[in-house]
C-alpha cells in the first residue's frame, strides 16, 4: 500500500485498486461492473459464475482493514441492465452500515431511483474539500483535484532483456488521479504516460511507484 | 463413358488414364480419393462420372444431387464454370449453382425453392446449409459430396468442419458417395481414412503426371553485403527484374500480404514501364479486382503478378512461364504447389526461382531442391478433439432442426477428430451449451440452448440464433473494414487495428496504391489517391508458419552433408560461414551447439536443434522453465526454424546448466506441460478458440447488430478461465493445442533422445554470430519467469510517450 498526501488529506492506495480516504473514512471504488458476468451468461456466453462473487469477497476484506463510514462508487457500478446480480448487491447493501454514494458512469443505465430506494445517494459529480469526484476524467482543470475512473488504466513496463509487463495502475497527473477498475473481467486500457504523470502499478500484493526514463 | 469421351474429343482433348479410372470407379458406385496436382484436369475426372450417372439414370434427376466443396471462394467460381460448361453440352437442363459467403440472399432463397443439380460451396457455407430447419429434406436426393483440395483443408479446423458435416450427413444418407481430391501428401492413407471413414468400398487413384521442376536460387553478384536477417529480400531486386524481363509472364509468391505490397511497389519504382503490365493479388483485395487479375493472367495481358498464397490453388494459368518464391515456402509440398503454377501446358516443365531473404535461407534452398529430387513431401497433421469446432457445430444444428444428444454422440464419434471423445466430455459440452456450467446452480439466467419436452436440444432465443449465424466459420480474423474511395469504388478489406493507428491525412499503401485516409465512417475507410512518396504499409497479422518436420530433416542433411559444399548456394555462403566459424562453429550432425554472448540487451543464450519453429517454441519454454527452477530468473524467448534464443538480464551458468542435465528426456511431457502453463503460450491459441466456440462475438462489417455490453476480448476470457475454471474444456484445449499441434508429441521425445547422444558444444562468443542474428533481432517473443512480480518491477521502467514517437 502507498499513502498519498493531496491537499493535506491522506489517501491510501490499495493493491486491489480501491482508495481509502483516511480523514473522511471513505472507500473509493471505480468501475466495478457488477452483473457483467450475469449479463454475458444471460446472452448465452458462459463466463464462469465463480467470477461473480469477487466484489463481495474483496470488499469484505477491505472493510475489515479500514472500516468505512462512507463508500463512494466512481461510476460503472453495474455493467448493464438489472439482472440477478441486483439481488446479491441489494443483500450486500443491507448488511453495510456505511453511507453510500454513486457517481453515475456511462454504464449505469439502471434508473437512479432503484439505488435511492436502497439508500444510495446518486449524483452526477461530487465536490468536497477541494476535491471533485467524477466518473469521467477531466481534460480541463476545474480548480479541484479530481478522482475518477472510466478508463481502466494500465501501463506497459519495460526492462533489460526485452522484459515486458502489462499491469493495472493508478494514473496521476498534476490535478487528477485515475483509479484502476476494481471489477474482475473488465480489461485494461493501456495509457502512455508523459513527464507530468506519476504511475503506481498494482500487483496482487503491492502498489509500486514506477521510475520513468525518456 | 462414350458420351464423356466424345465430349473430350469435341474439345480436342484426350482423356488421361486417371480421368478414365475415375469415371469407371465412380459409375461403379465406389468412393474414392484422387491424388492429382492442380491444373491437371481433376475437375472433369470427377464431374465426368457424376454427369454419366445422371445421364444413365432413366428418371429425370430431381433435387440437389452433387455437392462440391472447395477451400476458396475464387476456386468455387472456377469449378462452377467448368462443370456448367460440361453440363451445357451434355445435359443443358442440369444446372450447377454457387453458394458461398458472396451469394446474395435472394439467390439463396431461389436455390432453396428450386434446387439445382449441382452446388459448389465452401466448408462454412455447407454448415450454413446444415443450419436450415429442413436440411434433411434439401439433401434427400444427394448422391455425392466431392471435397476438393483436401490437402489444404486437412490439418486445419476447416478440415474438422468437413469431418463433422460428412459424419452427420452420412447418418441420414447412408448411401452417400464421398470423393476427395488432393495433391500428393506424405500421409495419404490417413488423409483418405479421415475423409472416407471406415468404408471399404473405395479406390485410390493417382494421376501419374510427372512434372519436371527446376529450382534456381537467386544469388547476388557478391556476398559481401548479403543480409544476415530480414524477410524482404529487396537486395535482390535487380536480379528479379532481369528474370521478369526475360519471361513472358511471371508469378512472384510472397509469404505475407505486407511483403506482397512492398514488392509490388518496389518493382514498379525500379521499372515504371511495368505499370499497366503488372498486378497484385492477395486475400484482402476486392474480389472483383482479384477476378480481373486472374482473367488477365489467363489472357496473357500481364507480365508480372505479385501474390500471396491466394494464388496457390486451383486456377489454371497456362501462360505463366516462371515463378519466383520470395523467402522460405516452409514446406516442400507448398513449394511444389507454387512451382506448379507455371508451365501448365502439357509436358512443359516448371521453373521456380527461390529468393533467399537472408543468408540462412540459402541452406534451405539446397534442402528444398533435395526434397523435390527425392519426392519427399510432408504429412499434414489432423486436429484431434477440437471442442471449439464441435461446440460451433452443435450450435449450428441447434439453431435449425435441433439435435438429440444421445443420437448425435455416436455420429460425432464416428469422425476421425472425435473418435476418442468420452461420454463425460460429451456431457460437459452439452452442459456448457444448456447450463453454461457443470453444476446445478440457482439464480442463474444463463440462456443458450433449451431442452424441449421430447429431448430435442434447440435454440429458442432469436438473438442468440442471429449471433451464431453471423459468426459461423472457423477462419478467425480481425474485424475488417472496407476501403472505399470518396466518390465510391471499393478497393478491399483492411484490418481494423491497422487503420486505428492512422490519423486522417496520413498516407498508407493498399492494393498497390498510395492512399490518403480521409475518415472512417461506420465500417468504411474513406480514402483518396495520394501523390505522397512515403506511405505506411499495413503489416497483416498471422503469417507465422513453421517448417514441416520434413523440411527440417532435409535442412539438417543439407547442412551436414559435405557434398553440398560444392553447390553454388554454399559457395555463396562462404563469407557468412567463415564469420560464423570465427566466433563459434558450424555444428555437425554429432554436435549440439549452444552460443552465449552479452549485448546491451542482456545475456543471449542461443540453441540450434534445427527442428523447426513449432518444436523450438516448445523447447525454448521447456528449457526456460527448467532453468528457472534453479533460481529466480526471467526470460524472453524467440524462435525460428533453425533454433531458439533465451534472453535474460542475468546469466545462468554453463556449469549449472550442464550439471543439472537440463537437456534430459526424463519428465519431458510433465515439464513441458508445466512450462506451457507458466509461459502462457496458450494465450495466443485461445484467441481462435474463443471466437470459434462463440465466446467472443466479432460482429461483421456492414451488419452492425446490437450487441450492447457484450463485447469482450479473448484475453479477458482466458484470464477468468485461468482464475476460476481451469477444468474448462476450451481452456484445456488451448493448452493441448499449444503442445500438440504441428508438433507431433512423439517427435519431442525423439528430439531429446537424439540430443542425449550428441556432444554439447557451448561457445562463449564475443559478438553475435551470423546464425544467431535472425533470432536475436526477432521482436515477436514469449516470456517465462520465476521471479516475484514485485522484484521484476523494481528493475523496470516506463517508456514515456515522447520516447516512442
Amino acid at each position: 500500500m502507498k499513502t498519498l498526501t493531496i491537499l493535506k488529506q491522506h489517501f491510501i492506495l490499495h493493491p486491489s485498486g480501491a482508495i481509502f480516504w483516511r480523514e473522511t473514512k471513505t472507500w473509493l471504488f471505480a468501475d466495478i461492473h457488477l452483473g457483467k458476468v450475469a449479463h454475458f451468461r444471460k446472452h448465452g456466453i458462459a463466463v464462469p459464475r465463480k467470477a461473480e462473487g469477487d466484489f463481495y469477497q474483496k470488499s469484505t476484506k477491505l472493510f475489515a482493514l479500514y472500516q468505512p463510514e462512507r463508500v463512494l462508487f466512481l461510476g460503472d457500478l453495474f455493467h448493464s441492465f438489472k439482472n440477478n446480480e441486483w439481488h446479491l448487491f441489494e443483500a450486500w447493501v443491507k448488511q453495510q452500515n456505511a453511507k453510500m454514494v454513486l457517481i453515475e458512469g456511462n454504464h449505469d443505465i439502471i434508473p437512479a431511483e432503484k439505488f435511492t430506494s436502497l439508500g444510495i445517494d446518486v449524483r452526477k459529480e461530487m465536490t468536497e474539500k477541494g476535491f471533485l469526484f467524477s466518473h469521467f476524467p477531466k481534460e480541463k482543470t476545474t480548480g479541484h483535484f479530481v478522482f475518477c475512473g472510466h478508463l481502466h488504466p494500465g501501463v506497459i513496463l519495460r526492462g533489460i532483456g526485452k522484459q515486458v509487463l502489462k499491469l493495472p495502475c493508478f494514473f496521476q497527473s498534476p490535478s487528477q488521479l485515475i483509479l484502476p477498475a476494481f471489477g474482475v473481467f473488465t480489461g485494461l486500457h493501456i495509457l502512455n504516460p508523459t513527464k507530468k504523470n506519476t504511475v503506481y502499478v498494482c500487483t496482487e500484493k503491492e502498489v509500486m511507484e514506477i521510475r520513468q526514463t525518456i | 463413358m462414350t458420351t464423356v469421351n466424345a465430349w473430350f474429343k469435341a474439345q480436342q482433348w484426350r482423356p488421361q488414364p486417371f480421368q478414365k479410372e475415375c469415371w469407371e470407379a465412380y459409375t461403379a458406385g465406389q468412393n474414392g480419393m484422387l491424388h492429382a496436382p492442380t491444373g491437371s484436369g481433376k475437375t472433369y475426372a470427377l464431374w465426368g462420372g457424376i454427369i454419366l450417372e445422371a445421364l444413365n439414370n432413366k428418371e429425370k434427376p430431381k433435387g440437389l444431387q452433387a455437392l462440391w466443396i472447395t477451400p476458396l471462394r475464387a476456386l468455387a467460381v472456377e469449378i462452377q464454370q467448368a462443370t456448367q460448361r460440361m453440363n451445357n453440352d451434355l445435359s443443358p437442363k442440369l444446372k450447377v449453382a454457387l453458394r458461398t459467403g458472396d451469394t446474395s440472399q435472394s439467390e439463396r432463397a431461389k436455390q432453396k425453392r428450386t434446387p439445382t443439380f449441382g452446388l459448389v460451396t465452401t466448408p462454412e457455407s455447407l454448415h450454413v446449409l446444415l443450419s436450415a430447419k429442413d436440411h434433411q429434406k434439401q439433401f434427400e436426393h444427394l448422391k455425392v459430396i466431392v471435397v476438393d483440395e483436401w490437402h489444404e483443408l486437412l490439418g486445419t479446423k476447416r478440415g474438422v468442419q468437413i469431418e463433422l458435416a460428412l459424419a452427420y450427413i452420412r447418418s441420414f444418407l447412408p448411401h452417400l458417395k464421398v470423393w476427395g481430391i488432393s495433391a500428393t501428401l506424405g500421409n495419404k492413407d490417413l488423409a483418405r481414412e479421415i475423409l472416407l471413414g471406415s468404408s471399404k468400398n473405395y479406390v485410390t487413384i493417382n494421376a501419374k503426371i510427372q512434372k519436371k521442376i527446376k529450382v534456381k536460387s537467386i544469388l547476388p553478384q557478391t556476398m559481401e553485403r548479403f543480409p544476415w536477417r530480414g524477410h524482404l529480400g529487396l537486395h535482390l531486386l535487380p536480379q528479379v527484374l532481369k528474370i521478369v524481363e526475360k519471361n513472358r509472364s511471371t508469378l512472384i509468391f510472397t509469404n505475407t500480404r505486407a511483403q506482397c505490397e512492398i514488392w509490388f511497389h518496389r518493382l514498379l519504382e525500379a521499372n515504371p514501364a511495368l505499370a499497366g503490365n503488372m498486378a497484385m493479388h492477395h486475400g484482402s483485395i476486392d474480389k472483383k479486382i482479384r477476378l480481373w487479375v486472374e482473367e488477365a493472367l489467363r489472357e496473357e495481358q500481364l507480365k508480372v503478378v505479385v501474390c500471396t498464397s491466394s494464388l496457390d490453388l486451383g486456377v489454371d494459368f497456362s501462360p505463366v512461364e516462371c515463378c519466383i518464391q520470395i523467402g522460405s515456402p516452409k514446406g516442400v509440398g507448398r513449394f511444389i504447389q507454387r512451382a506448379g503454377r507455371s508451365g501448365h501446358r502439357p509436358k512443359a516443365g516448371s521453373t521456380i526461382h527461390f529468393l533467399p531473404t537472408h543468408a540462412m535461407e540459402l541452406i534451405e534452398s539446397v534442402a528444398l531442391q533435395r526434397g523435390i529430387e527425392q519426392e519427399q513431401i510432408e504429412d499434414r497433421i489432423p486436429y484431434l478433439n477440437t471442442y471449439d469446432v464441435l461446440l460451433q457445430f452443435l450450435m449450428t444444428l441447434a439453431i435449425g432442426s435441433g439435435f438429440v444428444p444421445a443420437t448425435l454422440f455416436s455420429i460425432v464419434r464416428s469422425s476421425f477428430c472425435f473418435q476418442t471423445l468420452t461420454p463425460e466430455k460429451w456431457q460437459w459440452l452439452i452442459n456448457f451449451l444448456v447450463k453454461g456450467s457443470q453444476s446445478l446452480e440457482h439464480y442463474d439466467e444463463y440462456k443458450k440452448v433449451s431442452v424441449l419436452e421430447d429431448g430435442t436440444h434447440k435454440v429458442l432465443h432469436k438473438g442468440i440464433a442471429m449471433r451464431h449465424r453471423l459468426s459461423m466459420g472457423t477462419i478467425v480474423s480481425d474485424a475488417q473494414l472496407k476501403v472505399r474511395y470518396q466518390r465510391g469504388g471499393y478497393l478491399g478489406n483492411i484490418e481494423e487495428w491497422f487503420i486505428s493507428k492512422l490519423k486522417p491525412g496520413e498516407v498508407f499503401t493498399f492494393s498497390g496504391k498510395n492512399l490518403e485516409l480521409l475518415r472512417i465512417h461506420n465500417m468504411d475507410v474513406i480514402v483518396r489517391k495520394s501523390k505522397a512518396k512515403k506511405a505506411k504499409i499495413p503489416a497483416w497479422m498471422g503469417g507465422r508458419m513453421s517448417f514441416s518436420a520434413h523440411l527440417s530433416d532435409l535442412l539438417k542433411s543439407a547442412l551436414f552433408d559435405q557434398r553440398n559444399y560444392q553447390t553454388k548456394e554454399f559457395i555463396a555462403l562462404q563469407p557468412v560461414f567463415s564469420q560464423q566459424q570465427k566466433e563459434s562453429i558450424i555444428p555437425q550432425s554429432h554436435q549440439f551447439l549452444i552460443e552465449r554472448f552479452k549485448t546491451r540487451e542482456g545475456y543471449h543464450t542461443v540453441f540450434y536443434p534445427f527442428e523447426g519453429y513449432a518444436i523450438h517454441e516448445a523447447m525454448a519454454s521447456l528449457l526456460a522453465y527448467r532453468i528457472s527452477l534453479l533460481s529466480p530468473i526471467s526470460f524472453s524467448m524467440s524462435f525460428n526454424d533453425y533454433g531458439f534464443e533465451l534472453l535474460s538480464d542475468q546469466a545462468f551458468e554453463q556449469e549449472a546448466f550442464i550439471d543439472n542435465d537440463l537437456l534430459s528426456a526424463t519428465h519431458l511431457m510433465a515439464d513441458l506441460e508445466k512450462s506451457i502453463n507458466i509461459s502462457e503460450m496458450a494465450r495466443r491459441r485461445f484467441r481462435d478458440i474463443a471466437v470459434i466456440s462463440g465466446l467472443v462475438f466479432q460482429g461483421f462489417p456492414n451488419q452492425p447488430i446490437k450487441t450492447k455490453h457484450l463485447q469482450s476480448g479473448a484475453q479477458l476470457f482466458y484470464d477468468v478461465f485461468k482464475a476460476y475454471e481451469t477444468d474448462n474444456l476450451l481452456y484445456q484445449q488451448a493448452l493441448e493445442e499449444t503442445f500438440d499441434h504441428g508438433m507431433e508429441r512423439g517427435r519431442m521425445t525423439q528430439v531429446f533422445e537424439k540430443i542425449g547422444q550428441q556432444e554439447i558444444v557451448w561457445r562463449e562468443c564475443l559478438h553475435p554470430t551470423p546464425f544467431s542474428f535472425p533470432l536475436i533481432t526477432d521482436r515477436l517473443r514469449s516470456k517465462l519467469s520465476s521471479e516475484r512480480v514485485e522484484d521484476r518491477i523494481k528493475k523496470m521502467f516506463l517508456q514515456l510517450e515522447k520516447a516512442v514517437s
